[in-house]
């Protein structure tokens, strides 16, 4: 201990002044990379051999990548896939999207999803879904912020999450339904890596209409209590089935 | 270290609680740094001291002062995280009062150094996670070579002395690990000066108790610094395998095993079998285990054409792998091995292999063809028995390298050297339609055949700066050779006393070459957004020789000028093509054309060397074929996917040479030098739905061929003296040919997850127009399939499964409307999985099959029961052992039936039939004690 030098300039003035200037207002790129192989690996009902024979088989080839983006006010939020193509060996080809869009009020404490799965539109209609976050000691560095560790596990999807949450950006959102925590989430790890979304362009800018959802959107408005057992639902089939969940569900 | 400052503090607080707690409460307070300096906007958490979950947090204001009103008063975990500190932690107790002051919060900063790395180097990662201190090492820059030690000295907080010694924070690290655990005894430098620095992923250094304190278990409170060195994955090892010995009645056995080591870049595996149970090869979970991570390999075609960037698509196996193919004649011995190794870093892929097996094969089989001319027909009965040894090397090398991240380059080669040696001996009874026979040919025939074939291709694909525009290029060479050599003998007796017996002797020389090479272009080029134009260009120049030369061995080994023949084949090949494509929201519509350009020449002699004895062939053709393709995906998960081609294929050399095969006396196939390219229009239509919901999926696909031109085997049957009935084969272009097919299927739930259904239905109709005796004769099959299958799966250990299919086949021939045939093929199965205990298995399956033509009055019946109790022995369940019934009714034989062009036909070959086997299976990773609903590879 008696190695510490004591170092409080250059962050603190940083801190502090991307909080004094700029507004609370901007977007965030998100890569995600989703690999199958790691989705399979963390499915505990299907046989472990031919879990292992996926991964051993696919190698590095079982990615995929792709762009979201984020936008938000100090109030406000909304969460949607990107036009832009991540992955470079596409050529153009283009893909449908499911409809997913995640509008929050953090005013008000309520969030607007429109979500497509199972071959529906629902729209969650409801107050914030906040996870029940376990905050851990440990720092990482993403894009430029320090950012804390927090972990959940989601007992629907029965997946691991471990989140890491800006100190610098006192903002309660952060990418897909993942919110509330203290600073805006800039890394999310599910299962292991089977999917990772990494913030890899923050803008602090003053947005327009980035924040409108598309005019007409159609869909089964339900509670968020529905939603779960939706979830719930069909997970317990696939489970029972021995089939993987994540086809046909956002992961 | 905080917290124990803190406690006795707490302690205190908890000791004056009275029992009237407020029910709600205020926690406030001001966070300071140690040194004095103001702390902005910390943000403060309230967690819940059993599991760290957030209850709820505030920001505290510019002067660090910080207030959570109206909480719930219980016992919490407070955090304060504040940019470039050590986060704090202290435990709180229900306050005994409505505002709950905390007075001054301090906190530490982390150190210049620590801060340094978790801020400047991108992708560093530095946690401090309670007295854990973890460096990522790989962020940490040391020269190759060096040691852990090299590696320690520059991580901030470690001192390492001369002798090696090293310090963390001040304090001696008394042990190192590695991976968690003691490597090579107590010496803490014996993994740091022996480890490479480059094999580390991660160090952590922290507290452990004192030797004394964990061999008595009394903890004295003493903490030494201890240090964890953990691998990076790619040195992290691993193997599995498998060995299955298997010995079975009337001297029937198999052996098979396979054994893989991988790390995170390598992996290398060997595989062998040997068996006389006809398995001629590998089955397709083992031949994925052995190639690891080359069993797929993306874009490998350099042929560019349409819609090459129709997304993304694998190809497994390939026309070499060693997969079991057996067709269920015969009876074989067989035995195959090899060796894979594939390197991945990411960067580049690298793939080697090497394959042998052979295969000996021996066959009975009995033919009756009944082969119709206009107003006439006749049959033939053959009785063939055939030895036939067949054996192949194969080498595959392929190689990939991102030589930046806008160039890609995949090489690739492989080399196949084979042997082939048969024996046949044919014996062929002709008879008329009332039941006369005319003669009997019987042929015996000694083949002997070396071939080697080598492909190779490169392939470079460039990505501009301008997103979406793309360059491709592709080069090969192929080359193939072929040496054989045929000794016959026929005997054609007549049954007619008038008429002599003929014998004829035969030795066949064969040597054939082919050299190809080719190139290909493509280039992309996004319009906008949506809108693509691409172009592509293919070359391919191929140069062919065959050499047949026939000997008569009666007449001195003269050389029969009628049969042989020596010819020279080049065929130049030019293809341009451009299309545009729209690609928007799941819809993909390319429109294109190409102009393609053939150009064939061959010269013909008796041999190398000698005059020509036909004109040489020149001949050129030119066709645009045009190119349409539409794919989208609907919303709820219905796909839509359809194609126009218009396809042109040259003539095979065979079919060009202007002097005929005749090995046996009886069917002479001759070339066509005028021969055209075959061209046919292709349409194809696929659609599928799959409703993740109730897991149920449908499906259609079909595809129509429409021939402009058709290149047939047109048939001259003749009854000659002293030799028979003669058909005499000849390609011949004809239009007017069709093909359609359409296949459905469908799967869905009646009761979810215990019973589901599958439907399954397809069409195949054809048209192929023909000259028999130069009249005009239209074949017309139509062939129907209908299959329904239930599964249902009551429980975690049973599985039950049942199916029918009606597979009828109509055949029509326009010449003779009252030879029309009618072929029915039907069958049931069954089949059952049961673990009945604990890791005992039962499995069973039983198929009923019936073959039936009524014009001839046959009608064969085939049940076919296969059964097998299993048995996990082991705590790891690495031993199985079984016991196996094939074909417990001993009725396997092999029956196929099908009609074209003027004639049907009928195989029956006898085949391995009821045999016994116990067999002992041992896998490294172990067996699983369950039933396995699907496999999902």
């Amino acid at each position: 201990m008696q190695k510490i030098v004591l170092f409080f300039t250059l962050l603190i003035s940083f801190s502090a002044l991307a909080q004094d200037q700029a507004p609370l207002e901007g977007r965030v790129r998100y890569l995600i990379v989703h690999d199958w192989a790691k989705k399979m690996a963390a499915v505990d009902y299907l046989s472990k051999q031919s879990r292992e024979r996926i991964a051993y088989m696919w190698g590095n080839d079982s990615e995929w990548k792709m762009y979201a983006n984020f936008f938000f006010t100090a109030t406000e939020s909304k969460y949607e896939d990107s036009e832009e193509k991540a992955e470079a060996d596409d050529q153009g080809y283009s893909w449908r999207k499911d409809a997913y869009y995640i509008k929050r009020n953090f005013e008000k404490n309520t969030t607007y999803d429109v979500i497509e799965m199972l071959g529906k539109t629902y729209i969650v209609e409801d107050s914030l879904y906040m996870p029940e976050w376990k905050i851990h000691n440990d720092l990482k560095e993403v894009a430029g912020h320090i950012c804390m560790k927090a972990y959940w596990e989601d007992t629907v999807k029965q997946q691991k999450v471990v989140a890491w949450f800006a100190q610098d950006i006192p903002h309660s959102g952060g990418p897909e339904r993942f919110c509330g925590l203290p600073g805006l989430i800039l890394e999310v790890d599910v299962n292991n890596g089977a999917m990772v979304i990494t913030a890899d362009l923050i803008e602090m800018k003053k947005l327009n209409k980035e924040l409108d959802l598309p005019k007409k959107i159609k869909g089964k408005k339900i509670r968020e209590a529905e939603y779960q057992d939706v979830l719930k639902k069909f997970l317990e089939e696939k489970r029972k089935a021995e089939e993987p969940y994540f086809w046909g569900i956002r992961y | 270290m905080q917290k124990r400052l803190l406690l006795p503090a707490l302690l205190f607080f908890s000791a004056i609680l009275s029992a009237q707690n407020p029910s709600r409460v205020t926690i406030k307070g001001i966070v300071a740094d140690t040194s004095g300096d103001e702390v902005v906007l910390p943000t403060v958490m309230l967690l819940n001291p059993s599991d760290s979950t957030l209850v709820n947090f505030t920001r505290g204001d510019e002067k660090g002062f910080f207030q959570l009103k109206n909480v719930k008063n219980q016992a919490y975990l407070l955090k304060v995280s504040y940019v470039g500190y050590l986060p704090l932690q202290m435990r709180l107790e229900p306050s005994a009062t409505a505002v709950n002051d905390l007075g001054t919060l301090w906190i530490k900063p982390i150190t210049t150094e620590l801060l340094e790395v978790v801020v400047k180097a991108a992708k560093a990662t530095l946690s401090i996670r309670g007295d854990t201190i973890e460096y990522d090492a790989s962020s940490f820059k040391v020269p190759p070579g060096s040691t852990v030690e090299d590696l320690l000295r520059r991580l901030p907080g470690i001192e390492v002395d001369g002798d090696g010694n090293i310090k963390a924070q001040g304090k001696d690290v008394k042990r190192v690990y590695v991976d968690g655990k003691t490597f090579f005894g107590d010496d803490p430098k014996a993994a740091t000066k022996n480890l490479g620095a480059e094999t580390l992923s991660k160090v952590q250094v922290y507290n452990e108790q004192s030797e004394q304190a964990k061999l008595t278990g009394v903890d004295d409170g003493k903490k030494e610094k201890a240090m964890n060195l953990e691998l990076k994955d790619e040195y992290k090892k691993g193997s599995f395998g498998k060995l299955t010995g298997a010995l079975g009645n009337e001297d029937r056995w198999a052996a098979r095993g396979n054994y893989n080591r991988f790390n995170q870049k390598e992996q290398l595996s060997f595989i062998g079998y040997g068996n006389n149970i006809n398995q001629t090869g590998v089955n397709w979970e083992d031949y994925g285990e052995f190639k690891g991570q080359s069993t797929f390999s993306d874009f490998d075609n350099g042929d560019f054409g349409f819609n090459n960037g129709g997304g993304r698509y694998f190809v497994f196996g390939g026309d070499d792998s060693p997969l079991n193919n057996f067709d269920g004649r015969g009876f074989t011995e067989n035995y195959g091995g090899g060796a894979n190794y594939n390197f991945d870093n990411k960067k580049a892929k690298f793939n080697v292999s090497y394959f042998y097996n052979q295969t000996d094969l021996q066959l009975d089989q009995f033919t009756d063809r009944q082969t119709f001319a206009e107003g006439t027909s006749f049959f033939n009965s053959d009785t063939t028995q055939k030895t036939d040894f067949r054996q192949n090397h194969s080498l595959n090398t392929r190689f990939e390298k991102d030589l930046d991240s806008n160039n890609l380059l995949i090489i690739k080669a492989q080399g196949r050297l084979s042997h082939n040696d048969a024996t046949t001996g044919q014996s062929q009874l002709f008879f008329l339609e009332n039941g006369a026979t005319t003669n009997r040919l019987q042929m015996e025939q000694d083949n002997d055949l070396d071939s080697w074939r080598m492909t190779s291709a490169a392939i470079f694909r460039h990505r501009f700066r301008k997103k979406g525009r793309s360059f491709a290029a592709s080069a090969g060479y192929n080359h193939n050779r072929t040496d054989g050599s045929e000794n016959t003998f026929s005997i054609n007796r007549f049954f007619d006393a008038n008429t002599f017996t003929e014998q004829i002797r035969q030795l066949n020389a064969n040597e054939n070459r082919a050299m190809q090479l080719k190139s290909s272009l493509l280039f992309t080029e996004p319009l906008s957004k949506k809108w693509y134009w691409e172009t592509f260009y293919n070359f391919s120049t191929s140069s062919n020789e065959v050499d047949r030369q026939v000997a008569d061995p009666e007449n001195n080994g003269q050389r029969i000028d009628s049969l042989s023949i020596f010819y020279h084949y080049d065929i130049l090949y030019n293809r341009v093509g451009s299309s545009i494509r729209y690609s928007n929201e799941g819809l993909n519509v390319s429109v294109g054309l190409a102009a393609q350009q053939l150009s064939l020449g061959g010269e013909y002699s008796r041999d190398r060397n000698a005059p020509l004895i036909a004109d040489p062939i020149d001949r050129d053709f030119l066709n645009w074929t045009p190119n349409i393709g539409l794919s989208y995906e609907f919303k709820n998960n219905i796909w839509l996917h359809t194609n126009y081609g218009y396809n042109v294929r040259e003539p095979q050399p065979n079919d060009l040479q202007p002097v005929p095969n005749q090995n046996n006396p009886l069917f002479r196939t001759e070339g066509n030098p005028n021969l055209d390219p075959e061209r046919n229009h292709s349409i194809e239509l696929n659609l599928n739905r799959w409703n993740p919901a109730n897991m149920s999926s449908i499906g259609i696909g079909s595809n129509l061929n429409l021939y402009d031109n058709q290149i047939v085997y047109s048939q001259t049957i003749e009854a000659l003296d002293s030799v028979g009935i003669r058909t005499t084969s000849r390609p011949e272009n004809v239009s007017g040919g069709q093909e359609f097919n359409m296949y459905l299927w469908s799967n869905f739930p009646i009761v979810k997850t215990k019973l589901t259904m599958n439907l399954n239905g397809s069409l195949n109709f054809g048209n192929t127009p023909a000259f028999v005796n130069g009249e005009e004769n239209e074949t017309r099959n139509r062939g129907y399939r209908l299959n329904a299958g239930l599964n249902f799966t009551p429980g975690n250990k049973l599985i039950f499964g049942a199916g029918a299919y009606i597979n009828p086949n109509n055949i029509t021939y326009s010449i003779q409307e009252e030879q029309n045939q009618k072929i029915r093929n039907y069958g049931v199965n069954a089949s059952t999985k049961w673990q009945f205990a604990n890791k005992f298995f039962l499995e069973s399956n039983f198929n009923y099959n019936i073959y039936r033509n009524d014009r001839y009055g046959f009608d064969r019946d085939v049940p076919i029961w296969n059964a097998s109790v299993r048995r996990l022995i082991g705590k790891e369940n690495r031993l199985e052992l079984r016991l196996a019934v094939f074909d417990l009714l001993d009725r396997r034989i092999s029956i196929t039936q099908n009609g074209t062009q003027n004639y049907v036909v009928r195989n029956i070959a006898p085949t391995l039939a009821r045999y016994f086997m116990l067999s002992a299976s041992y896998n490294m990773r172990g067996y699983e004690n369950k039933l396995n609903k699907n496999n999902w590879w």
